[in-house]
Formats: structure tokens, C-alpha cells, sequence
């Protein structure tokens, strides 16, 4: 029993990993930047693993970006409401 | 020829003349009855094999009957030429097999090793406590025809009453050595005391005799109580009369681990009786949850005898099931399935490779929420769909299938499984009609829960690859219909100005503003029905749900932690301390309490909630303070963990691991897949196990542990309504506190069992929930339920 395929969760860890020698010769700052970047793609997990894309990692660019984007709307709201005020 | 009607009790192989049936016959009389049963089983392989294997049989001492006959096999397309070997009985039927399997190892076989019960089932639609008519041959006195009067999907057959003895010691017999027996049947109760074991022995064969029970019900008769009685039985030569069959032996199975969907399971040394069952409430699966009247209805439906119900995972059932469909339809039954997965490129592999859909919610608290279940998702999926390993021979193209269903016959796994759905839908529905106190509410409630187990087990075993009828690509083709159902109800929902909080496989929490009423779901139900094709409910609206993040990082959602209370102040709870089996109950009853607290608030923003919370905080303090003070049993603070490997196999000492080398120094040696109690101690090794002779030292306890897992399953509910965490200064070190003087094992740990409160959701104290409404799909079949 069981799957031949790595869950999607193990696939995100992994391609987390791949990149930490990248995030350790960060600044602590840049560091914690880019955590927040990886927690992103990961509210998409699920979407992600519907996908079923043979790159994965693309899907998690796209996650993070989603999530990017979202908070540009979110702050714009907010500028637009105060420039109303 | 003479003609009876009776109850069928019990079911077995007997030596030489078939088998013996045990029947309740309508004066009230226990009687044996022989029937002859020849037994049929196959054999495929090339043709020269076959005359070989052929030319073998004819000169063994036990009569055969030979012939070639065309069988379906369920795996390939035009039906195969097999060799049919008919053995007289049952007896002589296993041990040419075990013959044959081990001389002709190449040959493939089938119908081999079925179980009597389901080959009497798939002749005469016979299942434990059916009710029969049949004939008696004047001259043998056998059994020459039987015909059931009753059929497992009835909902208004009757239960004959049948005798039943509870035998139960007085101490858990893994704690401490027990010092009585309790024995009692709906006319009395005796107290037998084990230090005496002659006048023991006498009296309870006396008793035996007396009463003649149909079911021995007991506690730790598998691992104790039936081997101690045995062993005096050996010591002081008294022959109990525990099989009902004097001429049978009790039949004993051997205990065993093994591993199942990445864990460890230990299933205990079994021992059944002939002609009345033995039933150890301990060794039953799932009896806390349906009791005896779920393992009569597991038996009714899958044909297996009681004790062997009583026993095996629902998985058997399902199986059991899927067997008697197949003898019926004449389709061959593999001894051991030959067929392998078929090859699938990268690309197919990639998507068919998926599980159900599983979202990660948004955490928090949350209002206005409601919470849409599919009913019996996968099962209906299968019927609904088609879905069995001979209608689903590779990928599936969802698209296409979902555009025009194929039209073809029902397979086997639907048509087991329909007369299944329809049962549970039937009792569900009776169950709407029904106050929570009318007499038979419990009993449906009872067999709606055994349906259900056996229903969630189908589609696991469709994808098992020992299943005799599994087949990866059904199974991935069911998970394939899952997820686009799923997906179909949350584009449902969004059009029609819902939000979408969470999917978790078959179920969904959808969000509106103001949408606090059962009609202002009604639309959305009634239209995920039709864009599905498959039966939903509404499972309930929450006064307020909170999904929780990780315990490692606040910031990822997880998906299945979570808490909310219903409009009727009832609860559902997923994953938090309370439901896990290593929270002590000290801390599990605190937090449920907690909750039932909040349960009864209706807004979260309200001046109440803050009243409430800041009276939770003073009750967790004076908990705290009465830890310290040593006014908890040691008994709430119990931790039960499962051992998930022998001892030799830990790399690091976890507390279970020793706790059970503990237990092992005074020769008590527990297997993987067996639980260890045990309660954290100060010093080394920081763990006493509970089951030691010793009791525990009071002052030893480690308080300040216990005190910060508190406040952690404290916190785990506070802090979606506070959003901080609420701490105490714990002290390093225990305080100097005088310790009252307690003795272990003083309270009954039966009432202690955590079983009680984790139920699938807690007290939902009316009936509304029943009352919230269903919505099936334009399907003839379901709708006539």
C-alpha cells in the first residue's frame, strides 16, 4: 500500500531544501524575507498537488507571487481609502 | 423427513460428515444439526499441468470429483477452462489443498481457501442468527435442504433472545493480579474469588451448565482469563464445559503485529469456541464505538460467524463480502491475486498518482459557517460510477466518462456494496424520524456505525494490492471522481456567493454573511447534488469554528485541526489534545470542559465570551494549583502510547520505550502495535510505567510537566478567541507540599477510559442535527431508499 509518488508536501520540503545554502549565506533579514516567501506557496499546497506539474517548483513560484499579489491589492485598498479620507 | 425453524447460531467444519450448524429452535432448544457439504475449489494451468495434476488426484486416498469447466475470471476478458476439484467435506477440502499448494506450487488456484461460512452463504443466503427452515433426512438424521426466511438487508428482522454471560475480573489483569471473578447473566450475578480454584472451578461449571449461555462476553478472556482457566483446568483436572460442542477442542489463534498503512497494529491471541461465542471486549475491534449490536449487524451483512466478526478489521468484512458476490456470480476467487499493476508512463502516473483533496483552511475564528458533508463519498462513487476492477482496465479519462457514463452491467464491487448504501440511507432516514430516546434508536445508531466502517474500508481495499478484487487504477479512478466532485461544490458554492473555508476530502465549510439558517443552504445543497450526481447533507452551522495552525509554526494551516461548536451548542473536534490517545485524562477533561463552556456562547465578541474566558483562566489556575497540591489521581495522569517497534529496535530511549523496558525487567514483555501506560516521574529514568507492581510515589510525579502540557491544550483554545497565549509561572521544582497518601489502582478504570469523551462529536444534547436536511442526486435508485 501507499504511493509511488512523493506527496506534494514531501516535494515542497525538498525543493525548500534545495535552497538552503542559498538562504544561509543570507542576511538574517533577507532570511526571514524569504521564509515568509515559502509559507506563501505553501497555503497552496493543495492546489499545487491538483495540478499534478512535472515542475513543480514553478507552482510555488506562482503561489508565492499569488500571495504577492494579494497583499499589493490589500495595501492599495488602503491607500485608496485614505487618499479619500 | 421432519421440517424445523430455528435461528442459526454457529457454523463449522465437522470431521467426515461436513459440517455442524447450531440452530435456536422456536421452543427455546439449542440443538446440532449435520449437513452434508461437499466443497468445490479450481485449479489453472497449462493443459499438460493440469493432466498432470489431474492424474495426481485420482490416486489419493480421498474421493475427488473431476471436471473441466469454463469459470469467469474476474482479470481477464472471455472466461478460462479450469480443472474443478469437488472434495467431500470441508475437512478433506483443506488438506488436499495445503497438499496440492505446497506439491503443484506453479499452479494457480482458486476458491481455496474460502471461508465455510461464506460458501454456505453463497449457497443458502444463510449469515449468523438468520432465521431457517429446514429439512431433516429421517434415516441420517443430516440435514437434506435449508432455505433462509430472512435476508441481511432487512431492517425489521427480529433477534431471537439469546443467553448471555459477562465474566469480568475484578483488576485489570495487565495492571495487577485480579482477586475475583464477576459473573453475570440478566438473572443474577456471582462473585467467585480466584484464590480459591477448585471451589472457583466447580462453581463456574456449574454455572456453565446452568445457564448454558450462547455468548461469553468477557473482559481479557483472549490474553487472560481462558488461558488461566484452562491452565487449572490442566492442574486440577475439572473440564469446563466452555465449547458448547463436547466433541470439538477450543480452537486457539496466535498473537501477531503487523503493519498497516504506516502503522504498527498487534492483534491478540484469539480463542474461539464451538456452538457459543466467545466475545473479549477488549479484543474486539470497535467495540467501544458500536458494542454487540454493531458485531451482529457486521455479521448479518458480511456472513461471517460472530466470533470471527467480532475479531477482524471491517477491511475482512468488505472482502468477506465481495466473496460471497462472486461464488454467487460464479466468478473465480483467487487464493493469491496474480495480477500487477500495468505500466503507465511518467505523465500518467503524475495525475492518476493523487490522493482526495485535502485544502489547507484559513485559520482562525470564524462565523457564519456551515459545514456540507457528501454521504458515504467514495462507496456512492462507485456505484454511482461504476467502479470495479473489471469496468476500469486503465487510466480513466474523467471527461469522457463523466459525459456519458459507460454503460455497462453493474461490476462486482457496486453490486456488493449497493444493497450496503441503501441500508445505511434507509436507517438514516428512520433514524430522522426518531427522538434519541425511543428504544431502537441506539440499535440503528449502532449499525449505521458499522456500515459505516465497512463502507470507509472499501475503497482502501480497492487499492490494496492483496485484495482478491483490487485494482490500483479503480481505486485512483475513484480518488480522480472524488476530487472533481469536490471541486464541482466549491464552484457551486463561490457562484452562489459562498466562501470557501476548507476541503477536506468529502467535506466542505463554506462561509456567508447572516447565513445562519438550515434554508439558507438549501439552494447550494440542491445544486451541488445535481452538478455531482451524488447524495450530500448538511452536516451542521456553527455558532463559531476555529482552524488551527501548526504547532510548529502559527503562520501553515493544517487540515485537520480544528474546533467549532454547532448552533446546538454540540462540538465537533479534530486533532487537539482531547482527541489523542497520549493526553492524560486529566488534561483531556479539562480541555473538553473548556469547550462545552464556550459552546454555549453565541458570539465570540460578546461581553459574555470575556466573562467566560477570564473564568476559564481561573479554573485552569486553581487546576494547576490543585496538581501541585497532589489533589489529582494519579490515574488522570496516565499517558498511553503505542510501542511502534521492540525494544532492541529503539535508537533513542523515548519515555515509552522506557516505560516498556521497565515493564520487560519484571517479565512483562509488551509487542509492537501493544500500548504502554505509564506517568512522568522526576529524576532518572523520568518515567514510571503504570503497569509495574509498585505504586507511584506521589512527590515523585513531574509536576512541573504535566502543569506546562496543561497549558499548552489550554492555549490551543484560548488563543484562536485571544489571540495571546495565557501563561503561569510554573516554578522549577516540585513546591514542598505535603502529599496525601493515595494508592493506585483504587478507581475503576473502566470509567476512566478517554473513549467516552472522544467521540465522534460530543454531546450533541437534541436531536436537531438529524433533522438538517439531505439532497441526493436525480438517481432512481437512491431516491427510492
Amino acid at each position: 500500500m501507499g504511493r509511488t509518488l512523493a506527496s506534494i508536501t514531501q516535494v515542497f520540503l525538498q525543493e525548500q531544501e534545495a535552497f538552503s545554502r542559498f538562504r544561509r549565506a543570507l542576511r538574517r533579514s533577507d532570511q526571514e524575507a524569504m521564509d515568509d516567501l515559502f509559507i506563501a506557496a505553501r497555503k497552496h499546497l493543495s492546489a499545487a498537488a491538483y495540478a499534478a506539474h512535472a515542475l513543480p517548483f514553478e507552482v510555488f513560484l506562482l503561489a508565492m507571487l499569488l500571495e504577492e499579489h494579494k497583499e499589493v491589492i490589500r495595501l492599495r485598498k488602503i491607500i485608496e481609502e485614505k487618499q479619500d479620507e | 423427513m421432519s421440517k424445523y425453524t430455528g435461528w442459526l447460531l454457529d457454523l463449522y467444519p465437522a470431521a467426515s460428515t461436513g459440517i455442524a450448524l447450531w440452530f435456536l429452535l422456536e421452543n427455546g432448544a439449542r440443538q446440532r444439526f449435520m449437513q452434508p457439504f461437499a466443497v468445490t475449489f479450481h485449479a489453472f494451468a497449462p493443459q499438460p499441468q493440469l493432466r498432470m495434476l489431474w492424474n495426481y488426484l485420482q490416486k489419493q486416498p480421498i474421493p475427488v470429483k473431476l471436471a473441466y469447466t469454463q469459470k469467469t475470471e474476474l482479470f481477464e476478458d472471455k472466461p478460462i477452462t479450469v480443472l474443478s476439484i469437488t472434495a467431500p467435506d470441508p475437512y478433506s477440502q483443506d488438506k488436499l489443498f495445503r497438499r496440492l499448494s505446497f506439491k503443484f506450487p506453479e499452479i494457480t488456484y482458486y476458491d481455496a481457501d474460502l471461508h465455510i461460512a461464506l460458501r454456505h452463504a453463497a449457497l443458502f443466503g444463510t449469515f449468523p442468527l438468520c432465521r431457517c427452515e429446514f429439512t431433516l433426512d429421517n434415516n441420517t438424521g443430516q440435514i437434506i435442504q435449508i432455505t433462509s426466511l430472512d435476508s441481511p438487508w432487512n431492517l425489521q428482522s427480529i433477534r431471537p433472545p439469546l443467553r448471555i454471560m459477562q465474566i469480568e475480573p475484578d483488576e485489570d489483569p495487565r495492571h495487577s493480579q485480579p482477586g475475583a471473578l464477576k459473573i453475570s447473566t440478566e438473572k443474577d450475578t456471582h462473585l467467585l474469588s480466584l484464590r480459591y480454584p477448585r471451589p472457583l472451578m466447580l462453581n463456574l461449571k456449574a454455572l456453565l451448565q446452568r445457564y448454558d449461555p450462547d455468548l461469553l462476553l468477557t473482559a481479557w478472556g483472549d490474553r487472560w482469563l481462558l488461558p488461566y482457566l484452562l491452565e487449572l483446568t490442566e492442574n486440577l483436572n475439572i473440564r469446563l464445559p466452555l465449547n458448547r460442542d463436547s466433541e470439538c477442542e477450543l480452537s486457539w489463534r496466535p498473537e501477531r503485529s503487523y503493519f498497516s498503512y504506516g502503522q504498527v497494529i498487534h492483534r491478540d491471541q484469539q480463542i474461539h469456541l464451538a456452538g457459543r461465542w466467545h466475545i473479549d471486549i477488549h479484543n474486539a475491534m470497535l467495540y467501544h464505538d458500536y458494542k454487540m449490536e454493531g458485531i451482529y449487524e457486521l455479521s448479518r451483512v458480511t456472513s461471517l460467524p460472530l466470533q470471527t466478526t467480532a475479531r477482524v478489521s471491517p477491511g475482512s468484512g468488505i472482502s468477506a463480502m465481495q466473496m460471497v458476490t462472486a461464488l454467487r456470480q460464479d466468478i473465480l476467487v483467487p487464493w493469491h491475486k496474480q495480477q500487477v499493476e500495468a505500466p503507465k508512463t511518467a505523465w500518467e502516473l503524475l495525475l492518476s498518482d493523487q490522493g482526495g483533496l485535502v485544502y489547507q483552511p484559513v485559520t482562525g475564528l470564524h462565523r457564519h459557517v456551515a459545514e456540507l458533508d457528501f454521504i458515504s463519498m467514495y462507496p456512492s462513487i462507485m456505484v454511482h460510477y461504476n467502479i470495479s476492477p473489471e469496468t476500469i482496465r486503465g487510466p480513466v479519462n474523467l471527461n469522457e466518462r463523466l459525459a456519458a457514463p459507460p454503460d455497462k452491467p453493474p461490476g462486482l464491487i457496486p453490486q456488493t456494496l449497493k444493497p450496503l448504501l441503501d441500508k445505511r440511507m434507509a436507517i438514516k432516514h428512520r433514524l430522522l424520524t426518531l427522538q434519541a430516546s425511543d428504544p431502537g434508536y441506539e440499535s440503528l445508531k449502532a449499525k449505521a456505525s458499522a456500515h459505516k466502517w465497512l463502507l470507509v474500508t472499501c475503497f482502501g481495499y480497492l487499492g490494496y494490492k492483496n485484495a482478491r478484487f483490487g485494482r490500483i487504477e479503480a481505486h485512483e479512478a475513484v480518488t480522480a471522481y472524488g476530487r472533481e466532485a469536490l471541486l464541482r461544490a466549491k464552484e457551486a458554492a463561490e457562484d452562489l456567493g459562498f466562501s470557501v473555508l476548507h476541503l477536506y476530502v468529502d467535506g466542505m465549510w463554506v462561509q456567508q454573511e447572516n447565513a445562519d439558517k438550515v434554508s439558507d443552504y438549501e439552494a447550494l445543497l440542491r445544486e451541488i447534488a445535481s452538478r455531482t450526481g451524488l447524495p450530500i447533507s448538511l452536516e451542521g452551522i456553527y455558532n463559531w469554528i476555529a482552524f488551527l495552525p501548526s504547532r510548529q509554526d502559527a503562520r501553515i494551516p493544517v487540515a485537520n485541526r480544528y474546533f467549532g461548536a454547532y448552533q446546538d451548542s454540540s462540538l465537533k473536534v479534530r486533532g487537539i489534545e482531547l482527541r489523542r490517545r497520549d493526553t492524560p485524562l486529566w488534561i483531556a477533561e479539562k480541555q473538553q470542559a473548556i469547550l462545552q463552556q464556550l459552546a454555549r456562547i453565541k458570539d465570540p465578541e460578546s461581553e459574555m465570551m470575556s466573562n467566560t474566558l477570564s473564568k476559564i483562566k481561573n479554573d485552569v489556575r486553581k487546576s494547576i494549583a490543585g496538581l501541585t497540591m497532589g489533589h489529582i489521581a494519579p490515574e488522570k495522569l496516565i499517558i498511553t502510547q503505542k510501542l511502534s517497534r521492540t525494544l532492541e529496535e529503539y535508537r533513542s530511549s523515548s519515555p515509552a520505550a522506557r516505560a516498556a523496558s521497565q515493564l520487560a525487567e519484571i517479565g512483562k514483555v509488551l509487542r509492537p502495535g501493544q500500548m504502554v501506560r505509564f506517568i512522568y516521574m522526576l529524576g532518572s529514568p523520568g518515567v514510571q510505567a503504570w503497569d509495574l507492581p509498585q505504586p507511584i510515589q506521589l512527590d515523585k510525579i513531574d509536576i512541573d510537566r504535566y502543569a506546562r502540557l496543561m497549558l499548552r491544550a489550554v492555549n490551543t483554545i484560548l488563543m484562536p478567541f485571544t489571540g495571546e497565549k495565557f501563561s503561569l509561572n510554573i516554578n522549577s521544582g516540585n513546591p514542598s507540599v505535603s502529599f496525601p497518601i493515595c494508592t493506585t489502582g483504587g478507581l475503576p478504570l473502566l470509567k476512566l477510559m478517554k473513549s467516552n469523551l472522544i467521540s465522534q462529536k460530543i454531546a450533541a444534547p437534541k436531536n436537531e442535527l438529524n433533522l438538517l436536511p439531505a439532497f441526493y442526486p436525480e438517481n432512481k435508485d437512491l431516491q427510492q431508499v
